[in-house]
């Protein structure tokens, strides 16, 4: 029989002060575990997702929520622009490409984006089936849309007004036909519903003509602030072939998407726009960072609250293995009448809590990952964004080393008495 | 086989102990009587090691135990000693079986894969090899401790009041167990005791 059986079967034998000592450490593991995973995760996410885009440009506002909406999808745009005076970026010596993008509607609350093909070359996309939109109307859709609204190719929708699934006013004069399913890139695309720019503007301007008397004066004035010399509702009666030709003056965006084609562009460009133009400028590395900087504190604080309850589990483990060797004084003399010597005994003790924290780590660590299982249906269905399970990194390997330090320590601490046993007197005065 | 000469032992600086030089030969049995107090237990310990010789020497099976260091004396107790206590003492978390399989599993020795069968069987104690310790009787409690003394086949068995908490009927019983089993093993027996129902048992007999 080999000691690590029998320390196993010690530890096994007495399983309340085995629970308490086992539920702090899988506690202080998967609270530090999950944590540090999900940080990681949206860390990496965030910077995949604003990669392509160097700076956005949009309507005035939070430059963070600029970032949000238009980059990742989540928030709530600041508000539009007039497409004709972003046009500029398309034509400035220090950008490489700007790329507009339009909101209006959602489906079920997956977002409608209207853009152009740049877009989807952002993000190195392939199609799964079918093909790219190729005319108003014609939509592709991300994997992960198409999955949870059961979208085939031909499948047919009506855009809900808003950005909001809960929105009841719907553009029933013009249904989106799937043209196109992307592949899954573990990108915003996946939850993009993505169609042309013109397919946005048109079906708010159906839109538009049926409300024209209700919204006349508040559309009007919207108009005239951006652009005041043109009659936008005498626009509206016009055919619609008319707004797919270079007739793009008075259209409105929600932002241009920039890259840069030199370092010197991030210097000048932002500034210009603010100072100069009605829109603002964000550049959203610097956003991000900022966020995740409010965001590091709290990741710190829960990182310090879990290493606390970690030092306590190490207590606890020390407390029941100083525990066991009192109450086992009789049977470890005993076992060195059977030829142990004092350190096999110490060899014992220390399997003992070797087993209690391997397994506290790994029910930890697994419970750690079943929580980002659980994190990623949450973050699936609000920002279309699942998160990866992965194995062990390297953050992870240095906790488990640190949890080992402090099994050892507490053993050693625990064991000293081991040292002093008497054996002749735990024998007679049992 | 096992001789002592000249031991004295003293707990701190009270009284101090003095032992009449033993000599037993392999196979032999011996009774040492005494009334509580007189050190027989400690006399027991000083021969098994567990007590350090502080004044004197024994030698057992042609070791000095004195000339052992901490490690190699443990090893020595473990494969030449059987010790059976006064009070009961097993591992509490394993089962009878994985008791005896413990004591059998440190020792070098190699004993045949069915010691622990027949033991068991002698001793009554066959059905209760998968139950844990703690769920045994008194009567076989004190089986299984006889059987943890001498599964190993040790040189030596000592045996401390065997008998003490037994009925006259038990106390034969448990004597001429510890005799037989002693003799199958080929082992020297020791058993210390104040009990003098045993005394008609021995020959060999030393009185503190």
């Amino acid at each position: 029989m080999s000691l690590a059986y029998l320390a196993f079967r010690n530890m096994v034998s007495k399983p309340l002060n085995l629970l308490l000592s086992l539920l702090l450490l899988v506690l202080s593991v998967s609270l530090v575990t999950f944590v540090l995973q999900f940080s990681k995760q949206l860390n990496r996410q965030l910077d995949k997702n604003i990669a392509p885009f160097d700076m956005v440009v949009g309507a005035k506002g939070s430059p963070l929520q600029l970032v949000l909406s238009s980059v990742l999808h989540v928030d709530d745009p600041t508000g539009n622009i007039p497409m004709e005076e972003s046009e500029f970026l398309e034509k400035s010596p220090l950008v490489s490409e700007a790329i507009p993008v339009s909101y209006g509607d959602n489906h079920m609350g997956y977002r409608i984006l209207g853009t152009t093909m740049g877009y989807l070359d952002k993000y190195n996309v392939s199609l799964s089936e079918g093909e790219l939109f190729a005319k108003s109307f014609e939509v592709v859709v991300g994997s992960t849309v198409a999955k949870n609204l059961d979208l085939q190719l031909g499948s047919q929708f009506f855009g809900s007004h808003g950005l909001a699934s809960n929105s009841i006013e719907t553009h029933e004069d013009h249904p989106y036909t799937v043209t196109g399913i992307l592949k899954s890139n573990g990108s915003v695309i996946d939850g993009l519903i993505i169609t042309n720019l013109e397919s946005v503007w048109e079906s708010h301007d159906h839109d538009h003509e049926e409300q024209v008397g209700v919204d006349e004066e508040h559309h009007s004035k919207d108009v005239h602030d951006h652009k005041g010399e043109h009659d936008h509702d005498h626009e509206h009666v016009n055919e619609a072939h008319h707004h797919e030709e270079e007739d793009h003056e008075d259209r409105e965006i929600t932002a241009m998407l920039v890259t840069f084609r030199n370092p010197l562009a991030m210097v000048q460009l932002p500034r210009f726009i603010n100072e100069n133009t009605s829109m603002q400028a964000a550049l959203p590395g610097f956003e991000i960072q900022r966020l995740m900087n409010l965001l590091g504190s709290g990741v710190k604080t829960i990182n310090g609250i879990a290493l606390a309850i970690l030092l306590v589990s190490g207590l606890s483990i020390f407390i029941s293995l100083l525990k066991t060797i009192r109450e086992r004084r009789q049977e470890l003399a005993l076992l060195r009448t059977y030829g142990l010597s004092t350190f096999q005994l110490l060899g014992l003790v220390f399997l003992e809590g070797l087993f209690l924290t391997l397994l506290g780590f790994l029910l930890g660590w697994i419970l750690g990952r079943a929580g980002i299982w659980a994190a990623s249906f949450i973050t699936q269905t609000n920002y279309g964004y699942g998160l990866e399970m992965n194995g062990p990194d390297t953050n992870e390997m240095i906790l488990f080393a640190l949890t080992i330090l402090i099994t050892i320590l507490a053993t050693l601490l625990a064991s000293t008495s081991i040292f002093k046993l008497n054996i002749s007197k735990t024998l007679s005065n049992a | 086989m096992i001789t002592t000469s000249d031991l004295r032992y003293s707990y701190s600086n009270a009284t101090e102990f003095e032992f009449p030089d033993i000599s037993l030969k392999l196979g032999e049995h011996l009774l040492i009587l005494g009334p509580s107090g007189i050190g027989k237990t400690t006399l027991l310990h000083l021969l098994s090691g567990l007590l350090p010789t502080t004044h004197g020497s024994i030698s057992i099976a042609g070791t000095e135990l004195n000339g052992l260091g901490r490690k190699a004396l443990d090893r020595f107790r473990g494969a030449s000693m059987g010790l059976i206590f006064q009070r009961y003492h097993f591992i509490t978390s394993l089962t009878v079986m994985e008791n005896l399989k413990l004591r059998l599993g440190f020792t070098k020795k190699n004993i045949g894969s069915t010691r622990i069968q027949e033991l068991a069987n002698r001793l009554g104690l066959a059905e209760y090899l998968n139950k844990k310790v703690t769920q045994l009787s008194q009567g076989q409690q004190q089986r299984l401790s006889i059987a943890l003394g001498l599964i190993h086949k040790p040189d030596v068995i000592f045996a401390d009041e065997p008998t003490s908490n037994l009925d006259d009927e038990n106390c034969d019983k448990v004597i001429q167990l510890l005799k037989d089993e002693a003799d199958l093993s080929g082992s020297s027996l020791i058993i210390i005791t104040h009990d003098h129902r045993v005394k008609s048992h021995f020959q060999n007999q030393l009185s503190l």
